[in-house]
């Protein structure tokens, strides 16, 4: 227990509860706490590590601005100023928005729910480590002077290997989907959770508005990543294996990693959009002491705001010849996404129109968000029309806007929140003066610097050029924009300092400092490991201005789960509408598997960056295994729930049953995988429809009667695992090993006989992107049915060593998803692969 | 799930769009590889028709969704009041969302009256 606890009241009372609590949920001491895998600790671990890297971010920035704020200067020179737009691009996207917004919502959600803990907490662990390490990779590039140089969004075909032969380009292909494991590890745990661990009756409509946000941001990174996964892929096999996607000479298309990227980064922007104006959205109704005006449009903007900005991906591509009736459809897509946003500030403005506004320092931080964003918000209805793009494409106006949505829309309210939360896990409160200045001084530097590049936009200034002439006339605006650099460099040096100073002289703070309704100040302060002693009932979306005495009442064990069992981890599993209870989830303790999965993962990572491809097989089989070790420590297994005599019954622990949240989990993760076919899909057909030279061979590379007889295997497979889901179901486990075994059998034997076809048949990748993808879509396949095999085979083993059985039968249900989707994906690449060509007249 | 107040109602609207969205770009761009319409034609074109009529057919069956949500509304009073409360904020949020969809439908489908297919 932290000593700064030791002093809080509610802990002071209830002293052998907390101490019996902290036990079991405590982190280990030492350098054994690498091995957390707690909510709190991740989640501040993300917002930490983001923020350092922030702070690189931004020192790109100013040498950037350096060489910009007088023409004709030569002080970084033009390859290393190259690398800076690029990387500072890249760390700021990926390596700072993203992760510390996933952290904050990592930290809060369980705490607003009314849960111990997120559902998958070695997940959670996964994903920082993923990040750290990827992060680390990518910017030991810039230390070697080899970072990547042709934008933050990798074009083809100047990233490809003929135009960037260094390895540039390289860490930043496999160093963003390194960290993207950690978004999208970090997507499906905040789904699941927000869905499956909400507290006793807190049905959807009364989830805190926060949670709205969050659940969006996360499906969106499950639909919105993949793509850029696909991409990153087909590019790094383009320049390392010699494979054409993007080659026009082979019948690809550069354009086609345009259209990747964007499907990923568009919604990207909402991704960081959405959290923050979820912070927004908490803290007005808490300043202005009044309930969030509009709750139901709010929710139904997040929804139009999630699906609308789908449909925006090619307004980033207007100049690349597309024709007009297609642009139009974006056109329109993106100004309907101004009906959400629209709802959004105009329920805002009512809810501050309604109360009675007390200007705390985190509610600056909101005004100055309201001004910012609404301002990119203009700008970007601009640029919208499609006339205006096209004069203003390329130029710094677009820099202005982007800069005008990203920091007004994200960096200005996380902060507002890192503000509002800070007693959270300090226990104390920040220093009003100093984090004023700081304010102010960011305020007006961020508007000296962006406001007056768009007109350094207008008059023609493009983006990416490391200088320019005199002549120009551009260099008053560009010294302007610079010294408001700098002056935003001093304010958030103030901010940082105000906060590194509270930690020491900040005002302990009482509870409930703000007087906020939300459950996660319902807790001591900081923060203790395990959030409440007792899981209290929620139903209502303020529950704490209605029921002021839920502080004292879920620390003196009150409510739900009070006693800790077997040194167990509870927190209820709860229906995804109602709330209602349908089980006691049990959650996994510290771990070292997740911190060894990403060494192994990131050994990967480096030894394909240094073409050591021995060690690329040695660590990707070293990853497996110790993935497969994390799936082994689940369920019935000794070490965390084996069957008891005392075992609760209702509700029951969720291994017992058939619905548990590893159920969600699973089919959470293939809506994310089926994004990555479907994306791969696009390819093929984009490629067919656009590519100036595609061409299909005459015949068929692949034997198509192994193949069918392949597809049949499978199907037998499924169907058989399926019959014994239906007997596990009926609570009979008798000869479901044997079946297992069966299915494994079967399932082997159709992955032997396709990799046989992909063996004997004659593609070639390096030659035509027809034979690309082919290889590509059969290497995803085979993946896909190994896994199911192997996944079976243990399931039958752990059917024979009684950790599966009538009793537990979590694991096998599953499994259940994994197979169909194998068999959906075998059968409709037959269709697009095979059938289709005949088709058009190609085999 | 056919239910106006089944949570999937609050999705299915956007859900319905995008799938739209989805065919019209792809199925214009197969449309222009296989089979484009003369540029002479101006609108006046089969494509330009087809879009638009099924612009309004989709809003249209938007619209009668939307107004089947808003009508659970008043329903339902044999439930407990938790439940009814619950059962209202789905269908009227479903509503609000069918609703935007329905314009969002017609709203990407309108420039077919002005623009030419494949130029």
């Amino acid at each position: 227990m932290k000593p700064d606890q030791m002093t809080d009241p509610l802990i002071q009372s209830n002293q052998e509860r907390h101490r019996t609590f902290d036990r079991v949920w405590g982190n280990l001491p030492g350098w054994r706490a690498l091995s957390a895998v707690n909510h709190t600790t991740i989640g501040l671990r993300f917002i930490v590590t983001g923020f350092m890297f922030f702070l690189v971010g931004g020192l790109l920035a100013m040498l950037i601005r350096t060489q910009l704020a007088l023409p004709e200067q030569d002080i970084v020179g033009i390859e290393l100023y190259n690398q800076l737009f690029t990387m500072h691009g890249t760390v700021m996207m990926f390596l700072f928005a993203i992760p510390v917004l996933e952290g904050m919502a990592m930290y809060l959600i369980p705490k607003m729910i009314g849960a111990r803990d997120l559902v998958f907490p070695r997940l959670s662990a996964l994903g920082y480590y993923c990040y750290l390490f990827g992060g680390l990779i990518i910017l030991s590039s810039l230390v070697m002077n080899i970072a990547p140089d042709t934008g933050w969004f990798m074009y083809t075909p100047l990233s490809s290997a003929n135009y960037s032969p260094g390895p540039g380009s390289d860490f930043w292909l496999l160093g963003i989907t390194f960290v993207e494991i950690s978004a999208l590890s970090a997507g499906v745990e905040l789904v699941v959770s927000i869905l499956r661990t909400r507290t006793r009756g807190m049905a959807l409509s009364k989830m805190p508005v926060f949670c709205w946000y969050i659940l969006a941001m996360a499906l969106m990174i499950i639909f919105g990543f993949p793509p850029l996964i696909l991409g990153s892929i087909l590019l790094e096999l383009e320049r390392a294996a010699g494979m054409v996607f993007f080659e026009v000479a082979g019948g690809g298309d550069p354009l086609l990693w345009q259209h990747l990227f964007w499907l990923f980064g568009h919604p990207e922007v909402y991704i960081l959009f959405l959290p923050a104006a979820g912070i927004v959205s908490t803290l007005i109704p808490v300043f202005a002491q009044h309930p969030l005006v509009g709750y139901r449009w709010i929710v139904v903007g997040i929804i139009l705001m999630g699906f609308l900005s789908f449909g925006l991906w090619v307004h980033h591509m207007f100049t690349v010849g597309i024709p007009q009736l297609a642009l139009s459809f974006f056109s329109v897509a993106s100004m309907l996404v101004a009906i959400p946003t629209g709802i959004q500030v105009f329920a805002w403005l009512a809810t501050l129109w309604a109360g009675r506004v007390v200007f705390h320092l985190p509610m600056l931080w909101i005004l100055g968000f309201i001004v910012i964003f609404v301002n990119g918000g203009l700008t970007g209805v601009m640029l919208a029309l499609v006339p205006f793009d096209w004069q203003v494409h390329d130029t710094h106006f677009v820099v202005a806007h982007m800069h005008y949505v990203l920091v007004g829309g994200m960096l200005f309210p996380m902060v507002a929140g890192l503000y509002y939360w800070l007693p959270h896990v300090s226990g104390r409160m920040p220093s009003d003066t100093l984090g004023r200045w700081g304010f102010w001084l960011v305020f007006i530097g961020f508007n000296l610097t962006f406001l007056i590049m768009h007109l350094t936009g207008l008059l023609g200034m493009p983006r990416r050029i490391y200088t320019y002439e005199a002549e120009m006339g551009w260099g008053w605006l560009n010294l302007i924009s610079s010294i408001g650099g700098f002056v935003m460099a001093i304010g958030v040096a103030a901010v940082i300092l105000d906060i590194a100073l509270h930690f020491r002289f900040g005002k302990r703070a009482t509870l409930n400092p703000w007087n906020a309704d939300t459950l996660e100040w319902a807790m001591p302060m900081p923060v203790p490991t395990y959030n409440f002693a007792s899981l209290p009932t929620v139903e209502t979306r303020h529950p704490m201005w209605e029921n002021t005495d839920l502080p004292q009442t879920i620390a003196s064990g009150q409510h739900g789960l009070a006693e800790i069992q077997h040194n167990r981890r509870d927190t209820w599993g709860s229906d995804a509408i109602t709330g209602k209870v349908r089980e006691i989830i049990n959650l996994p303790s510290n771990s070292w598997i997740p911190l060894q999965c990403a060494v192994a993962i990131g050994v990967l990572c480096i030894s394909l960056l240094v073409k050591a491809y021995l060690v690329a097989v040695l660590s990707t089989v070293a990853a497996v295994f110790l993935l497969l070790r994390w799936s082994w420590h689940n369920g019935g297994h000794p070490s965390v729930t084996p069957l008891r005599e005392d075992d609760p019954t209702d509700p029951p622990l969720h291994s017992r049953t058939f619905d548990g949240p590893g159920l969600w989990g699973m089919v959470v993760s293939l809506m994310a995988n089926g994004t990555l076919y479907l994306s791969l899909l696009f390819g093929w057909f984009y490629l067919w429809t656009a590519s100036p030279l595609w061409t299909v061979p005459e015949n068929g590379p692949l034997a198509l009667m192994p193949l069918v007889a392949s597809g049949v295997l499978l199907t037998l497979a499924v169907l058989l695992y399926g019959r014994g889901l239906t007997r596990l179901r009926k609570r009979n486990a008798d000869r479901l090993g044997s079946m297992f075994w069966l299915v494994s059998l079967l399932g082997a034997a159709h992955v032997l006989l396709l990799l046989w076809i992909l063996l004997d048949a004659p593609l070639q990748p390096t030659q035509t992107a027809h034979d690309a993808v082919l290889t590509v879509m059969v290497l995803y396949q085979l993946i896909h049915s190994g896994l199911a095999v192997i996944l079976t085979a243990l399931q039958a083993v752990r059917l024979r060593l009684g950790y599966v059985s009538a009793q537990i039968p979590y694991e096998p249900v599953v499994i259940g998803p994994f197979w169909l989707y194998t068999l959906g994906v075998f059968w409709m690449s037959f269709a697009a692969f095979v059938l289709l060509p005949m088709a058009w007249g190609g085999s | 799930m056919f239910s106006p107040s089944h949570p999937l109602q609050m999705f299915f609207g956007l859900i319905v769009w995008s799938a739209w969205f989805v065919s019209l770009y792809g199925g214009l761009g197969v449309v222009c590889k296989l089979a484009p319409p003369s540029p002479d034609q101006g609108v006046m074109t089969w494509v330009n028709a087809l879009v638009l009529v099924l612009g309004m057919a989709l809003s249209l069956f938007l619209l009668f969704c939307a107004r089947r949500c808003w009508a659970v509304r008043s329903a339902a009073q044999c439930l407990s009041a938790r439940e009814r409360d619950n059962q209202r904020f789905i269908a009227s949020a479903a509503a609000g969302v069918y609703l935007v969809g329905a314009f969002a439908t017609l709203a990407v489908a309108l420039p077919a009256v002005m623009l030419a297919p494949c130029v």
